[in-house]
């Protein structure tokens, strides 16, 4: 304690005496509960029946004694100390039962009524435990008793190291010693069992923890303490002479190495490292089993009594000092508990000391056993308690990472959102040139050739034609803005519409022929501008039907190929016309119009990934397109 | 080349278009097939004709002067619903054409149309075949498969079209003939020309939830 009194001075006077003053306040008052409440749950036994005048033969010796009594430690249950006395019996005509109750006796007790002996608390295995302060009650055959006075005797057996003790014995009405008897019942015999049993429970939940938790020895300690614990509890104790195993004798003694365990677990518990030259805790407890089992009893209790006991208290001061520095560390519930339950634990203890060293006048009460049960209580809250704080951290774990879940997926949706928006600002830009690049094209050259032809004083088709030309143009780069969802055969559709308006005039017939119903195979990655390349090829054919080649009819045919790599498609427009001279360089030799159509031709093929084939001749011309099983991405072919 | 009622009369037109050489245009063509033509540059003046008399056919321009077409295609076709309506557009884009077709009309005429083809369009629709384009068609199916986001243009409810007249869609914006789409689909060629205005009636924002909100409104019907 001076240690760390020195260490937190260093540290913080004043905080040090704001947190551990309260504790100690606390457990003052705590001493001082648990010495009223001892007196108060006394029990108080019906003193118009007592009987305490007898006369005590022993070692041959007979005196008078008034009980209670102590008497001499003894190793030998020969020749027991004989209390003899008399009571005074009157018959109530109601045949009203008559008992004797022992309140308290150590070790056994013989009663012989008018001398028939009645009972013998030797065959009650819980009697045999001195620190259980177990009461006996007995009836006394109506016909054993004498209307006046009656002999009752008590052969007190008492195996030591203890001193034998004889308290006041009652003699009266069943009915009126009964209450007394099942008050100490309920108190020594019975409580102790219910906390035996949920020691036996917490035993199997550490137990079981330990086994999940490998990593935590804290529990595998305390695990190990409960179950010496109820060992001890359940274990019959040996009555003398019959002889019992060692191992029993030695198991019953094992007080010293549960406390030592106690002590272990509650330093692993607080998180600190057990340190090395804790193994001497075990030492005395070891020592008492060694000699147990090398030696049989008495020894065991004779150490138990010498080495156990005092380590249980030294233990219980330990623990008392470790509670108050967590206490002092921690500030938590965990260690107030853990503290008050020691504090509690080490009153009993001194006051059983007291009782036994017969310092305090007393009735040889142990009462070191029962509280026991308020440090195992201590325990399971502490255990609940850190197991409801961890489903508390996994929740709030949980609650974070949600949190951080949300956090990521907002940046994410935020970037995500730029991402887009550049995305989109870049496409549009690509889009609006792409557009420049097509009304360039087309309707910019075609409103050049109007204007050169109106300001050559030209009248009719030729202007006609152009603008006529030019609003088909418009039309198509409107058309082709469309989002065709990759189906060409929509783009196409329209191309039909505006072909057949074009060629209707001239006389010429559309003959439209697809080849299967789907007509082209869909292409995802079909673009707007794939879209105008394609129209505007097949609009440079029909045009050079209407104008070079003379035709009649114009035939489209589409239809989709496999050749075992994937379906394509081709389309072709065939004309009827006079064809026109291809040079020797398959270019269009002369009109100089016709070729600069047909080299647009092949470059608008080009950049789609499209193959143009062209063949003319007498009976006609045919351009055949046929188109890549995938569109190219970029425009990048652009020469 | 005359085109005559069943009465015998000639079949009136009343033509709206406030550009007048387009005016003129489409005057000329429809008058050489034997129509009877009125035409009006404004909205306030369509009015008056057709409170003058009834046309048989309506063919009206969408951006007037003082006001929109669509005015004049809603009045037009809840007064008088025997009247043919086509709206006259400059492209035949789907904006201007949905928007018409929703509110009664039944197909359009390009401003730059043959003379020809502009005559054969009204005989057409006089004989109840409305027209129908590619794109138009492809701009009606494009809206019977989307279903997630609300997609750009007009507004259009395709949900009381049939898979039939899908199909019928479909054909049409692959560029297909109406014999084309009778074959494919197993229909007789005469019955496509029917699917296709009852593809217009449907597609016509209805007129039956306009007039019990207009009920509602004047207190004639209280809900």
């Amino acid at each position: 304690m001076s240690e760390i009194a020195a260490k937190a001075e260093i540290i913080r006077p004043r905080l040090w005496l704001a947190r551990i003053v309260p504790y100690l306040l606390l457990q003052v008052l705590i001493v001082f509960a648990v010495l009223l409440g001892l007196d108060l749950l006394e029990p108080r036994d019906p003193d118009n029946f007592a009987v305490s005048e007898f006369s005590l033969r022993e070692a041959g010796i007979t005196r008078p004694v008034t009980l209670p009594q102590f008497t001499a430690s003894r190793y030998s249950l020969a020749d027991p100390p004989l209390y003899s006395g008399q009571f005074e019996f009157k018959a109530d005509g109601a045949g009203t039962t008559w008992s004797v109750f022992l309140p308290r006796f150590s070790n056994g007790v013989e009663v012989a009524i008018n001398g028939v002996t009645i009972l013998d608390s030797r065959r009650d295995p819980t009697a045999n435990r001195p620190d259980r302060n177990t009461p006996e009650i007995a009836m006394i055959p109506a016909s054993l008793l004498r209307e006046g006075g009656n002999d009752i005797s008590v052969r007190l057996f008492v195996w030591g190291p203890l001193r034998g003790f004889l308290d006041t014995v009652y003699v009266g009405p069943d009915a009126a010693l009964r209450a007394a008897y099942e008050t100490r019942k309920l108190l020594f015999v019975t409580l102790p069992v219910v906390f035996s049993a949920w020691q036996s429970i917490l035993a199997v939940i550490l137990a079981i923890m330990w086994l999940m938790r490998r990593h935590e020895p804290v529990y595998g300690v305390l695990a190990a303490a409960m179950v010496l614990g109820v060992v001890q509890a359940f274990l019959t104790p040996p009555v003398p002479p019959a002889a019992s195993s060692r191992l029993a004798t030695v198991l019953l003694s094992s007080a010293p190495i549960e406390s030592a365990l106690i002590v272990a677990s509650a330093v692993l518990f607080l998180g600190w490292r057990w340190p090395r030259y804790g193994v001497l805790l075990f030492v005395p407890g070891i020592i008492v089993i060694a000699g147990g089992l090398i030696a049989g009893p008495p020894l065991p209790r004779i150490l138990f009594m010498l080495l156990g006991i005092p380590t249980v208290g030294f233990c219980l001061v330990l623990m008392a000092g470790i509670a108050a520095y967590a206490v002092f560390r921690r500030q938590d519930v965990v260690s107030i508990a853990l503290g008050s339950a020691a504090t509690i634990v080490l009153t009993c203890w001194a006051h059983d000391m007291l009782s036994v060293f017969e310092i305090m006048p007393n009735e040889r009460t142990f009462v070191s056993r029962l509280s026991y049960s308020a440090l195992l209580i201590a325990i399971g809250a502490g255990l609940t308690w850190r197991f409801a704080r961890a489903l508390n951290q996994v929740d709030s774990f949980a609650g974070q990472l949600v949190a951080r879940v949300r956090e990521a997926e907002d940046r994410l949706k935020a970037s995500f959102a730029r991402e887009e928006a550049r995305a989109r600002a870049a496409a549009l830009a690509n889009e609006r040139t792409r557009l420049m690049r097509d009304l360039h094209d087309g309707l910019g050259g075609q409103l050049i050739s109007i204007v050169a032809l109106s300001e050559r004083g030209q009248e009719g088709t030729s202007i006609t034609d152009a603008a006529r030309a030019a609003l088909k143009d418009l039309r198509l780069v409107i058309d082709s803005m469309d989002d065709i969802g990759g189906d060409l055969m929509l783009a196409l559709g329209s191309w039909r519409e505006r072909a057949a308006m074009q060629l209707r005039p001239h006389d010429i017939a559309l003959h439209w022929h697809v080849t299967t119903p789907q007509g082209l195979p869909l292409h995802p990655e079909l673009r707007p501008w794939h879209v105008i390349q394609i129209v505007r090829i097949l609009d440079e054919a029909v045009t050079n039907a209407v104008k070079h080649a003379a035709a009649r009819h114009v035939t489209v045919t589409i239809e989709t190929r496999n050749d075992g790599e994937g379906p394509y498609g081709v389309i072709s427009v065939a004309d009827d016309g006079s064809g026109f001279a291809l040079g020797d360089d398959g270019e269009a030799a002369g009109a100089s119009q016709t070729a600069r159509g047909l080299r647009n031709m092949r470059s608008r093929a080009r950049r789609c990934g499209a193959i143009l084939e062209l063949c003319t001749g007498e009976t006609g011309t045919r351009v055949r397109l046929q188109l890549p099983q995938v569109f190219p991405d970029s425009d990048a072919t652009v020469s | 080349m005359t085109d005559q009622g069943e009465t015998g009369e000639a079949i009136t037109i009343l033509l709206v278009e406030d550009d007048a050489p387009t005016c003129w245009r489409l005057q000329d063509a429809l008058v050489k097939a034997g129509y009877e033509v009125r035409t009006a540059g404004t909205l306030g003046e369509a009015r008056i004709a057709l409170a003058a008399g009834t046309p048989r056919v309506l063919l009206t321009d969408l951006r007037l002067p003082d006001g929109h077409g669509v005015e004049l295609i809603r009045e037009t076709r809840r007064r008088f619903p025997d009247t043919e309506i086509m709206v006259i557009s400059a492209l035949g884009d789907e904006e201007s054409v949905i928007s018409a077709i929703t509110v009664g009309a039944t197909g359009y005429l390009l401003k730059d149309a043959f003379p020809t083809d502009i005559a054969t369009t009204v005989r057409d629709l006089v004989a109840g075949h409305s027209p129908i384009s590619a794109s138009i068609a492809r701009f009606i199916v494009r809206r019977t498969q989307n279903s997630a986001e609300p997609p750009p243009g007009p507004a259009l409810n395709t949900a009381k079209l049939t898979p039939r007249e899908i199909d019928i869609l479909w054909g049409i914006a692959k560029g297909f003939s109406y014999a084309e789409i009778a074959g494919h689909l197993g229909l007789s060629r005469q019955t496509v020309p029917g699917h296709i205005k009852n593809i217009y009636r449907k597609l016509e924002v209805h007129t039956r939830s306009e007039a019990v909100f207009e009920a509602v409104q004047q207190g004639l019907i209280k809900l």
